[in-house]
């Protein structure tokens, strides 16, 4: 019945160490030939894409939406709109638009058009349902630093769970280790298709994230294990394996220097655990950290700059609103839940106004699920933060608050040059809702993944089916 | 995007210190909302509500208002009922994963259905204000659990936020899981049954010794279990799976006892039998995934599916403390799966009052019955809607609670030079 409390119990207790990974991956050594010494070993370099995506869009016709009520989440609201998507990019947005020839037309009268919704913290794959121990594949809680894992190698695609988001409008998610771990490991981007590898599911080209955590879980989780079992264990802990993947740097970067100075050096040995975190200080992965209390997000900022790495977003954050204004100033996100509160003590202070005033002191502010339910309704979690919002004054339009569950959560994710808007050019990631989203009452009725209707609510042949779940359910019982 | 939040800030400030101050049943009129009595009466547009001593002393539209009433204006606005979770664990646990702020549960201790969660419930919990301003005014709250079977007894209380929170004794609450395999739990339930008949013949022998002593349960628990044996105390069983269900019918019927089922996520699959063996439920709206092999069939529709077929439930939130208040949002997500908004909004007032047997106080807006109101600025199953005054027992609520001031601290942030930065 519980099942809010059962994943926060199981993210948490049940503890699989995830861990870090590091910068993409290893394996393959690149040759390069070097002139100057024939006899000198190949320069190493390894891949840093050694599993990479083979998502391909599924197939799709020139559409037109027409007529409806369009969130660009750019900010703009047009009503009386159409949204055009060819070859799998929007192509145009407006009130006045010529029908390309062939082009398959939908009504959008008394509807409503949005992006597709992303989530930036799911486990979906890595806890999947059914919910029993052979599939919790989320928290590597074996040490408290495991940057060497990576949660895409967790990630079941046949978790029913993702059937169920797409029909909520989820398009992009980001699956992330459990927080169990100072540094759980690589988080992966996907698209929300049905996929027999995981590999067909990465969202191309999309960074990958490095899930840390604040507080209460690693103390918890280690405090009788070796430790750390306080904060300021964590904080050490933390430091040092910065300190070392510094080193680790350098030490490549010396050897490039060395290499191509004509010198006969070797290379360093490889350290998945370290690439992942020197991948962070070379800027080309993200940060994400689970850390709710306002005192310790800025401890995490300081300690960013100490090292020189940027954050991208804080993740519960429950007290970002204590802190908004600094979080403003450093252009971190908020990835938070409309709601939830006082599950543990370091989420005591939660509040309802939380994301309006993370976004009123203009920072990034985004609606995040952590919940195979909660993901399948963030539309719902977004309208009763603004509601709660309007009820202090704090008065957004809908326009700019469907931003913190579509384009500030690509920005979020190092995606929002992809997708996350309707702009012309980017992925048509698209949702008609039977209603304004802002309703209890509206559903996702058609949902748009590069242009190709992935789910169609009154088609019951676009209804995915886990394979777990055939011979159980008819496709779509669960509706 | 303006701001213009900080009276609200000094007014939630004063307001506090009025309700820390004591809570006084005044005689309160509500008038020109349209008001939902979930009773005989149906809708009232622009009706008054007369409350008097804690009680409703009358509904309609043509009722005069005493001089010296406090006059509630809810033109424009929705009035209903005050809104119950039929299994929470309010006042039971100000912060799940502290030891000491969490009084729920008979693990490790010697009791299973002796245990009676109405010895350590809080009064003044953040968790029950915060509820109320949101629209709960009562709740069933429940043990969460023993070493066996039997959970022990909840309690209706209401969020009154002083020490008169325990209105009256609850359910016995029983969960098949925790009884073993499938087959272990319905035999041993079964024979728990069987044995505390035996015990209730014969308890004064037992007790000196001069029956057989090899009983599941101990005396004390069988004690505690004479009234559900007896069909005078309900009992809230946990499944989940069709055949469950179809098992607990059975068990109902051969032992008679009052039961309400929960969970009950594959209820659609048996609802017939449900609405013939007249068994209620309680279903939380948003489980539609398959957690387990009981659960396969886990769907939205089930509370559409369970009303076409006549059984009679209510809705419960998955959140079952911090914010039970979600009742709300999980009936209007029933109904944006098929439900009748009306038995949407029925299934999280008059539905549980009646189930749980507290009918003739509690679940409707009608002469007599206690003063548990909500005014809402809109439809109270939308998630864009709030609750503009609560009244629980007839007493005004200011919509304050710690985080409500913790929010009014922070908004007010730039104008307090240096405090909190």
């Amino acid at each position: 019945m519980s099942k809010i409390r059962k994943m926060i119990m199981g993210a948490t207790l049940s503890g699989v160490a995830v861990a870090l990974a590091f910068s993409p991956a290893v394996s393959q050594e690149t040759q390069k030939k070097d002139e100057a010494n024939k006899d000198r070993l190949p320069m190493v370099v390894y891949d840093k894409n050694p599993y990479p995506s083979t998502y391909k869009p599924f197939p799709s016709v020139t559409t037109v939406i027409q007529n409806a009520t369009v969130f660009t989440g750019t900010g703009e609201k047009l009503t009386g709109a159409s949204v055009l998507m060819e070859n799998g990019k929007i192509v145009a947005v407006g009130t006045e638009m010529d029908v390309p020839y062939g082009a398959k037309v939908i009504d959008g009268t008394g509807k409503w058009v949005t992006p597709g919704i992303i989530d930036v913290h799911s486990h979906l794959g890595v806890y999947a349902s059914p919910g029993h121990r052979s599939l919790s594949d989320g928290n590597e809680a074996t040490q408290p630093v495991t940057a060497d894992v990576w949660a895409e190698h967790s990630v079941w695609p046949q978790d029913p769970g993702f059937a169920r988001a797409i029909a909520g409008g989820v398009t992009s998610l980001q699956i992330l280790p459990g927080s169990a771990n100072l540094i759980g490991g690589r988080g992966v981007t996907l698209k929300n298709v049905p996929s027999r590898t995981r590999e067909g599911m990465k969202f191309p080209d999309a960074p990958y994230g490095m899930k840390m955590a604040c507080g209460e879980n690693p103390k918890r989780v280690y405090g009788k294990k070796g430790g750390p079992s306080t904060r300021m264990a964590n904080m050490a802990g933390y430091r040092k394996a910065w300190i070392k993947a510094r080193d680790y740097k350098q030490k490549w970067e010396a050897y490039y220097r060395d290499y191509k100075a004509g010198k006969d050096v070797k290379a360093p040995t490889q350290d998945l655990e370290l690439e992942t975190l020197m991948g962070v200080l070379d800027g080309e992965i993200l940060i994400h950290n689970h850390c709710y209390r306002a005192d310790e997000m800025v401890s995490m900022v300081n300690m960013a700059k100490e090292f020189d790495y940027k954050i991208s977003t804080f993740h519960h954050a429950v007290e970002s609103y204590k802190i908004a204004d600094i979080l403003a100033k450093e252009g971190i996100c908020s990835a938070m839940w409309s709601d939830w509160w006082g599950f543990k003590l370091e989420a005591f202070d939660g509040v309802d106004e939380n994301i309006p005033m993370v976004a009123a002191a203009k920072a990034c502010a985004v609606v995040h699920s952590d919940d195979a339910n909660g993901i399948q309704r963030l539309n719902q979690e977004m309208a009763k933060a603004w509601a709660d919002g309007k009820n202090v004054g704090l008065d957004f339009s809908k326009a700019e608050a469907i931003q913190w569950i579509t384009l500030n959560a690509a920005r979020s994710l190092g995606v929002d040059d992809k997708t996350g808007s309707l702009e012309k050019g980017k992925m048509a990631d698209v949702v008609l809702w039977s209603g304004d989203p802002f309703s209890v009452y509206s559903l996702a009725e058609k949902v748009f993944i590069d242009g190709a209707l992935m789910y169609d609510r009154s088609n019951p042949d676009t209804f995915w089916q886990s394979d777990f779940e055939v011979g159980y359910t008819k496709k779509g019982a669960h509706q | 995007m303006r701001k213009s939040a900080l009276k609200i800030a000094l007014f939630a400030s004063a307001a506090l210190s009025f309700s820390l101050g004591g809570a006084v049943a005044e005689t309160i009129a509500i008038k020109g909302g349209t008001v939902h009595t979930m009773g005989q009466k149906g809708v009232i547009e622009k009706g008054i509500i007369l409350i008097e001593d804690g009680k409703i002393r009358d509904v309609g539209q043509d009722i005069s208002i005493p001089s010296g009433a406090q006059v509630i204006d809810a033109t424009g606005k929705v009035v209903t009922p005050g809104l119950m979770h039929g299994g929470s664990r309010l006042g039971l646990s100000e912060i799940s994963m502290t030891k000491d702020s969490n009084e729920h549960s008979a693990q490790g201790s010697p009791f299973s259905a002796a245990f009676d969660v109405r010895y350590g419930l809080k009064s003044n919990s953040s968790v029950m204000a915060d509820n109320r301003r949101h629209g709960l005014t009562h709740a069933i709250t429940q043990p969460s659990g023993s070493d066996g079977i039997f959970a022990g007894s909840g309690a209706l209380i209401a969020l009154t936020g002083d020490a008169e929170l325990y209105v009256a004794k609850g359910p016995m609450v029983a969960k098949l899981a925790k009884g073993g395999n499938r087959n272990v739990a319905w035999t041993k339930l079964r024979l728990i049954f069987d044995q505390v008949k035996f015990y209730t013949k014969n308890r004064s022998k037992i007790q000196r010794g001069e029956g057989p002593g090899d009983f599941l349960l101990s005396s004390f628990n069988m004690d505690a279990l004479i009234p559900v044996v007896e069909g005078k105390q309900k009992m809230v069983l946990s499944v989940y799976s069709e055949d469950d269900l179809r098992q607990a019918i059975s068990f109902q019927k051969e032992t008679g006892v009052d039961l309400i089922l929960s969970g009950a996520t594959e209820a659609w699959k048996v609802a017939d039998q449900l609405a013939a063996a007249k068994i209620p439920v309680l279903i939380n709206p948003q489980s539609n995934l398959p957690e387990n092999f009981g659960e396969i069939a886990a769907s939205f529709s089930n509370a559409a599916l369970l009303h076409k077929a006549g059984v009679d439930f209510a809705i419960i939130a998955g959140d079952v403390n911090h914010n039970a208040h979600t009742v709300n949002q999980m009936a209007g997500i029933a109904a944006a799966h098929g439900l009748d908004r009306d038995v949407a909004l029925a299934a999280i007032t008059s539905a549980p009052a009646r189930i749980f047997g507290f009918e003739e106080s509690l679940g409707s807006l009608e002469k007599g019955k206690t003063a548990n109101v909500v005014i809402w600025d809109g439809d109270p199953l939308e998630v864009t809607t709030n609750s503009t005054h609560v009244l629980v027992d007839g007493v005004n609520h200011p919509l304050v609670s710690r985080r409500t001031l913790l929010r009014d601290r922070y908004l007010g942030l730039n104008k307090k030079p240096f405090a909190y930065h």
